[in-house]
């Protein structure tokens, strides 16, 4: 029997947070106007991307008696709203779902908070105010979402080498650098297969969790193309990624992972929709069922099934521009643990 | 002293140690040359349980043998005669490291445990270099902030952080369904003031789905109208306790007093305490093994603890919680608990350590036990059965509130020497190498260690 009690896994260190300059330096440096120009294509070809495969764009909410519960650590920010205790929008998952009722095919682009633990401060890709293509689809598979996923990629990396490519050249970015991408064919491979992976490569992996930061830009670095993790663990992610019926404790989950040691872009998944599940999925999350009642009471007379999937915009332009940080790539960054304005 | 008492449990021995240590391991020195002893003459109290005479651990025996390869070894690794202080009491445990085989165990949201006691309590933890567990429902009930003033949590925090030598203790904290709520882990685990205890590998977060005195319910404490105003919402509060005798000036009688409601019971709506009911939440082997799998993701730089009320398949909670991942797994006996429970529940549900122990047989892993430990005998009994430390709760609040200076220091004191004598005179030296042969039942009540619970799927 495997003994996971006595696999002494070493506890992550904490990378240190990097220096930010002040603010007005920040917003004047050339770097951040390239990467500023660089987002607001992207941005473009996102929603005209997503218009064309039939998604409509909602604006998000911003509060909520709840949010994503999230994971990794990762605190709600509360807000008083009118004496009851509501959370700011660490994602809007569960108004996603609630949506396909009126709009089958949607997206958001969506401000998201997440206290993360100042420990990922120096990870380079975190920041605890960001942004999300947020996008789910009704009656739609796995496979489906990652489709849309992979083609949005596309096209965006397309579209900016066709209208900013000077201020990709000034940051670095060779066209060679999306060869792979543009080429098509993105690589999959399952949680199980990436665990494995990392052991080959030296590099111990909980094979019941997220994979570490680590693990991750270890993958990255050896891909020349994006790839696609499948079949996250139950335990590593939200009650409402799928259980799959066939494979109980995996999920029918994914994420996109960018080559080059970028790291995560894109996570996904086919959505618990069955009011039984998600409250026992709840209760495997150590959730209070209770205090998601708006939201299991349109569990209960009927959630459509669907799957989609959030692309970290910040995370995009980062991978777009090859800059080392996320704090680069944002106006006004709020690294973890580090108080700023 | 503040008034508390605990009814059912040896209070004037263990305040007698807060106040002489050491002292009252022995007869009174002035009598020796004078009196004769034997057995029948030792520790006051050490026998008496609130269940009727003594529970499983109370009837068992140490058993010393005669022949002791184990003290040759010493012998020959000292170059001399061992002694008991040659025996080493520095425990791993739940991944940290430990001066002794205990720990602080968590005390609850009732007064007595989250007031000044609480906090002298973490302070003598810290120095003694023991891990220190704070109770579940802390947050929803006090805050997490707190006002002007420092929140209890973060209080005890503070003094435990501020006193603890480097490289041992360690804290741990609980989070029950309605901490979840106040997302009280992430809290902690994004909070600057547990930075220290992050980084030097100190913070464990413990899973708690029971607890010894009122096995399958959850927390219960007795509110006043205006504090039961402000909990709903997050709490049920029930009008059951009728006019309480033993109230006192803050509308809250003591958390042992153990009298519930003994005046006539007011109209409806008009009685002055309530009891206020945390849910003791739902768990199945699947919920039990995906949660520690969450809490090992998201919290992956702190330590996973669970704690497990007496069911009666503790042997198989604790084979799941081992193989998903934690690092210890504490076993409340049915003696236990500083919490309000109902007298029907303390004197007729759950099994004693003893049993919990037997059924648990030889751990997979770290194993803590808790259940009205206050002494050496008790404490060494536990170890011989299988758990790495035991747990102080309510003798280490007595303790504090004998002296809050010194009282749990020296009580800790006298346990470990007796700790050391007891073991030494098993012909052992480390805490960790006693065993289920070092232990005995005249009548044979508890059968030898059994193997590790079978049927339990991964």
């Amino acid at each position: 029997m495997l003994d996971l009690a006595h696999t002494e896994m070493p506890l992550p260190a904490a990378d240190p947070a990097p220096a930010v300059p002040p603010l007005g330096e920040h917003l004047r440096s050339p770097e951040l106007r390239s990467a500023m120009l660089v987002q607001q294509e992207a941005l473009h070809a996102a929603r005209t991307y997503l218009r064309e495969q039939g998604f409509t764009e909602l604006l998000p909410p911003l509060v909520g008696p709840v949010t994503d519960p999230g994971g990794r650590g990762a605190k709600a920010l509360d807000v008083d709203y009118y004496g009851r205790p509501y959370k700011l929008m660490t994602s809007a998952i569960l108004y996603k779902q609630a949506s396909l009722r009126g709009f089958p095919r949607m997206f958001y682009i969506a401000p998201n908070v997440r206290v993360e633990p100042a420990e990922t401060a120096g990870t380079g890709r975190h920041l605890v105010e960001f942004h999300q293509i947020d996008v789910e689809m009704a009656g739609a598979s796995r496979e489906d979402v990652q489709q849309i996923a992979a083609g949005l990629l596309r096209r965006v990396v397309a579209h900016v080498w066709q209208q900013v490519p000077e201020e990709l050249t000034r940051l670095g970015r060779r066209a060679e650098d999306f060869a792979g991408l543009l080429a098509g064919g993105f690589g999959r491979r399952t949680h199980a297969e990436a665990v494995e992976r990392l052991s080959e490569l030296g590099h111990r992996q909980s094979p019941d969790a997220e994979i570490d930061w680590a693990g991750e830009r270890l993958l990255s670095l050896a891909a020349d193309r994006p790839f696609f993790i499948d079949d996250y663990p139950k335990g590593s992610r939200g009650f409402y990624d799928r259980e799959d019926p066939e494979r109980p404790g995996v999920l029918r989950n994914f994420d996109l992972i960018a080559d080059g040691g970028f790291g995560e872009l894109v996570s996904g998944s086919e959505r618990e929709s069955q009011y039984a599940a998600l409250v026992t999925r709840m209760r495997e999350s150590g959730e209070n069922p209770a205090k998601y009642a708006w939201y299991l009471d349109l569990a209960r007379e009927g959630l459509p099934a669907s799957a989609g999937f959030g692309m970290g915009v910040q995370r995009l332009v980062r991978f777009l521009t090859g800059l080392d940080a996320l704090w680069q790539v944002s106006a006004y960054p709020k690294l973890p643990g580090v108080i700023a304005p | 002293m503040t008034g508390l008492h605990a009814d059912g449990f040896p209070e004037a021995a263990v305040r007698a140690r807060a106040r002489r240590g050491t002292a009252e391991v022995f007869p009174a020195a002035g009598s020796y040359g004078s009196r004769l002893f034997g057995a029948g003459a030792g520790t006051p109290d050490a026998g008496a349980a609130p269940h009727g005479p003594g529970d499983g651990l109370d009837r068992a025996r140490l058993v010393p043998p005669v022949f002791m390869p184990r003290r040759l070894e010493k012998l020959i690794d000292l170059g001399r005669e061992p002694l008991h202080d040659d025996v080493d009491l520095r425990t791993a445990l739940g991944g940290f490291t430990s001066e002794l085989p205990l720990y602080l165990s968590a005390f609850g949201s009732t007064r007595a445990g989250s007031g000044d006691l609480a906090i002298a309590a973490s302070r003598q933890a810290a120095r003694l270099g023991i891990p220190m567990v704070i109770g579940e429902n802390m947050v929803p009930v006090h805050g997490y902030r707190g006002g002007a003033e420092r929140s209890a949590l973060l209080a005890r925090i503070a003094a435990y952080v501020a006193e603890v030598p480097d490289g041992v203790g360690g804290l741990v904290v609980q989070q029950s369904t309605e901490d979840a709520d106040g997302e009280v882990w992430n809290l902690l685990y994004s909070d600057p003031a547990t930075r220290p205890l992050l980084d030097s590998g100190r913070l464990a977060f413990e899973l708690k789905t029971g607890q010894g005195a009122k096995p399958g319910l959850g927390g219960m404490t007795v509110v006043g109208r205006a504090e039961a105003a402000a909990l709903a919402g997050r709490f049920a509060v029930r009008d059951v306790l009728g006019a309480t005798e033993e109230s006192d000036e803050s509308g809250e009688p003591d958390e042992s007093a153990g009298s519930g409601g003994s005046g006539t019971s007011p109209a409806p709506g008009t009685s002055p305490l309530l009891l206020r009911c945390a849910t003791p939440g739902t768990f199945t082997q699947e919920i039990l093994r995906q949660q520690i799998r969450f809490m090992r993701n998201n919290y992956p730089r702190a330590r996973t603890w669970v704690k497990f009320h007496p069911g009666r398949d503790v042997a198989e909670a604790a084979a799941v919680a081992w193989a998903a991942g934690a690092d210890a797994v504490t076993v409340d006996g049915a003696e236990g608990g500083t919490g309000w429970a109902p007298l029907v529940l303390m004197d007729a549900a759950g099994l004693d350590l003893a049993e919990c122990l037997r059924r648990i047989g030889r751990p997979a892993g770290c194993l803590l036990a808790s259940g009205r430990m206050w002494e050496g005998g008790r404490a060494v009994k536990a170890l011989t059965l299988g758990a790495t430390a035991v747990g102080l709760g309510r003798a280490a609040l007595l303790a504090v509130d004998e002296d809050p200076d010194n009282g749990l220091v020296r009580l800790v004191a006298a346990l470990a020497l007796e700790a050391r004598l007891l073991i030494s005179a098993l012909g052992q030296y480390r805490a960790a190498d006693v065993g289920p042969d070092d232990v005995w039942w005249s009548d044979g009540s508890a059968a030898p260690a059994a193997p590790t619970a079978p049927g339990v799927t991964r």
